[in-house]
């Protein structure tokens, strides 16, 4: 399957164009807060800008009362997808995938009115983004932590596999809380400076805000002159700790052989790793792709321009892995310098070129979940 | 399309127990429903306090699955757990919620999310197969029937755990299936969504 | 001293769930972590909590639990040169 329209929308810009560029020219979305709104201590985060947001979903025909800020933002990552790709939301063959961690969870803080809100409910949520479009089917909504963006694309492509439906419209979205920040917060998570992941002096993650959207088409590769397929995508559980990361990276190596297993790590491009920046996190995926025997390719992360966008990371960071492989580029890994010594991994923190057609794309999460996408690039002489 | 078989259903709510549509006999004691189910069944798993109401009626369900099984903890990656959701993490998310107000709890909040439960049955067992969470508004047996199937579809799984977890902070309830690819003797072949309409029916 | 080690043992069993375990069954000098209560990081950092909330110690930076935590009587006696309430 092919994804023939896709969108970010983040605090670098609300297009993927505008994201992509960002990213290419070194830009970060992220900003010191000094007093972001009920927490105590200052943060780096990266957040949408809600002007602008409320004002384009206005412009798109939205009525921003309507909706939650967070439903805003995943309809207009949708509106703006859906322009490109050029079909028809309604129709009875297009399923939508929703991937969110926490949706509406700012709702609770609303008081005691807001315990019975089925706003909160995660189903609620998408079946008002479905509707919004008039599409009938119930979506698919997966709740996988952090991997969740990744699962989605999953969910979508054996969706499409299994025929009753041709194309998927995936969308993530999370949007910044005290509800979130609070508990990253209360897990010592959070870096008091923007993220350095890979780097040997990282200390810790950034949340980000982020709406993206990919919609994808069923076809055969030999039908499509051109693009991106994802062609694998694998689940596996380190079956070791309910937070902390596997110290031997078992189910992120599991993952990265489920999805390799037909596969030559000869066409790798490049990894584009999970990267939070915690030491765990990082120490984590870097046993696992050594386990894996993959340290020596190059390896990115895209956390230091978007900080962790929670259920949205698996999509929006999938999307630019898509672009860069499709442009042969390899893109920096921002606030990365240096690494561990003990164990060395190519990780990349200038612009790479590259030849090679195919790329992963990792994701862990709480719940010793981890999730590996294979995207392999089509080129004109496949039959 | 491989056929599959459901070998056990078991089904922990807060106040019964059943294997097979057969209540488990538990004696009321002044603990609570979920412990004394715990305690009759013998388990030795301390980090069962730890659980939110959510993970303990899952992880019971799985214990009633697993009953009996020599080979259980044997690690594996050929099963998976995959769970379905109406209200997810929504109690959990309440008393984190509450916590904010003093001191937000590091525990409380990791329980906000609604996979831990697939994580406590993976952790348990040395599952290293894939862990799902689909949040849906009600128990849709299509769908659900659907997904198994999927999930069976994409990779050399031999057996998994699948089935609806629910728990709004009153009540609460597990119901999961023991499915795999080979038959067993008194396995039920799960054929279409009608199977999941009955066998939940049936508790 | 006694009895904030007893106090304190009461107040971790509570505040991690340690349903079976009795302020008996914790050695006051035995490490909290590791073997025995089989306690993990989630667990490090309610005990962070525990500081602050009932003692009024603000850990600044969570490495410092590493050594705070190491027996009852070694968080027992950082508790009484250092509590604010």
């Amino acid at each position: 399957m092919i994804p023939i329209g896709d969108n970010i929308l983040s605090s670098l810009g609300f297009s993927t164009a505008e994201n992509y560029r960002a990213v290419q020219s070194g830009r970060t979305g992220l900003c010191f807060y000094e007093a972001y709104p009920g927490i105590s201590e200052p943060i780096v985060a990266s957040c949408i800008d809600r002007t602008r947001l409320d004002d384009c979903f206005s412009a798109a025909g939205g009525n921003p009362l309507e909706y939650t800020p967070l439903e805003r933002a995943a309809l207009l990552s949708v509106t703006f997808a859906a322009e490109q790709a050029g079909i028809d939301l309604a129709a009875p063959e297009v399923l939508f995938v929703f991937s969110s961690t926490k949706g509406n969870i700012h709702l609770l803080e609303e008081g005691a009115e807001a315990r019975s809100d089925s706003r909160l409910y995660l189903w609620h949520t998408a079946g008002r983004i479905a509707r919004y479009f008039r599409n009938a089917n119930e979506p698919v909504v997966v709740s996988n932590a952090c991997i969740s963006g990744a699962c989605a694309q999953i969910a979508a492509m054996r969706e499409l596999a299994a025929g009753r439906f041709t194309c998927a419209v995936v969308v993530g979205v999370d949007l910044l809380s005290r509800f979130i920040l609070s508990g990253f917060l209360s897990l010592k998570a959070l870096s008091p400076a923007p993220c350095r992941p890979f780097d040997s002096e990282r200390n810790g993650l950034n949340l980000g805000e982020a709406a993206s959207t990919i919609i994808y088409r069923k076809v055969r590769e030999e039908d499509s002159p051109q693009g991106v397929s994802l062609v694998e995508g694998a689940i596996r559980n380190d079956a070791n700790h309910i937070s902390g990361p596997s110290r031997t990276g078992e189910g992120c190596f599991r993952a990265l052989q489920a999805v390799l297993k037909d596969h030559s790590p000869d066409d790798l491009a490049f990894i584009c790793a999970h990267a939070t920046a915690t030491a765990y996190n990082d120490r984590m995926e870097t046993i696992a792709l050594t386990r894996a025997g993959l340290h020596q390719k190059p390896v990115n992360g895209l956390k230091g321009y978007f900080g962790h966008t929670l259920g949205a990371a698996g999509i929006l960071e999938s999307i630019l892995t898509i672009r860069a492989l499709q442009d042969g580029v390899i893109l920096p890994t921002f606030g990365f310098t240096r690494g561990d010594t003990d164990y060395p991994l190519a990780v990349t923190n200038r612009m790479g070129y590259t030849q090679k057609t195919c790329a992963l794309k990792m994701l862990s999460g709480f719940g010793g979940c981890n999730a590996a996408l294979l995207f392999r690039k089509i080129t004109r002489h496949a039959s | 399309m491989r056929p599959l078989y459901v070998r056990r259903t078991a089904c922990v709510t807060t106040r019964a127990a059943r294997v097979n549509g057969e209540e488990i006999p538990v004696v009321a004691t002044s603990d609570p429903f979920l412990t004394a189910l715990y305690r009759r069944l013998g388990i030795d798993y301390p980090r069962f306090f730890k659980m939110d109401g959510l993970s303990k009626l899952g992880f019971l369900a799985s214990e009633l699955l697993f009953w009996g099984d020599a080979s259980r903890f044997l690690p594996r990656e050929d099963c998976a757990v995959i769970c379905f959701s109406r209200t997810s993490s929504l109690d959990t998310d309440r008393r984190y919620q509450a916590s904010m107000r003093d001191y937000p709890s590091p525990s409380l909040f990791v329980y906000t999310l609604p996979n831990i439960v697939t994580a406590e049955i993976a952790i348990r067992n040395k599952l290293y197969g894939e862990t799902s969470v689909y949040i849906c508004e009600t128990y849709n047996p299509h769908q659900i029937f659907r997904t198994i199937r999927n999930t069976f579809a994409h990779q050399p799984l031999r057996s998994a755990l699948a089935g609806w977890t629910e728990y709004d902070g009153d009540t609460g309830e597990a119901f999961l299936m023991q499915i795999e690819t080979q038959a067993a003797s008194a396995s039920e072949p799960l054929l279409s969504a009608g199977f999941l309409t009955t066998a939940k029916h049936n508790l | 001293m006694d009895e904030l080690i007893l106090k304190l043992k009461r107040e971790i069993i509570d505040v991690l769930n340690l349903e079976e375990v009795s302020p008996e069954d914790i050695a006051t000098d035995a490490p909290l972590f590791g073997e025995g209560l089989g306690l993990d990081s989630i667990d490090a950092l309610e005990l962070i909590v525990l500081m602050e909330k009932n003692y009024g110690i603000k850990l600044k930076d969570p490495t410092q639990g590493r050594d705070l935590f190491k027996s009852i009587r070694v968080m027992a006696e950082y508790i009484r040169e250092n509590r604010t309430k």
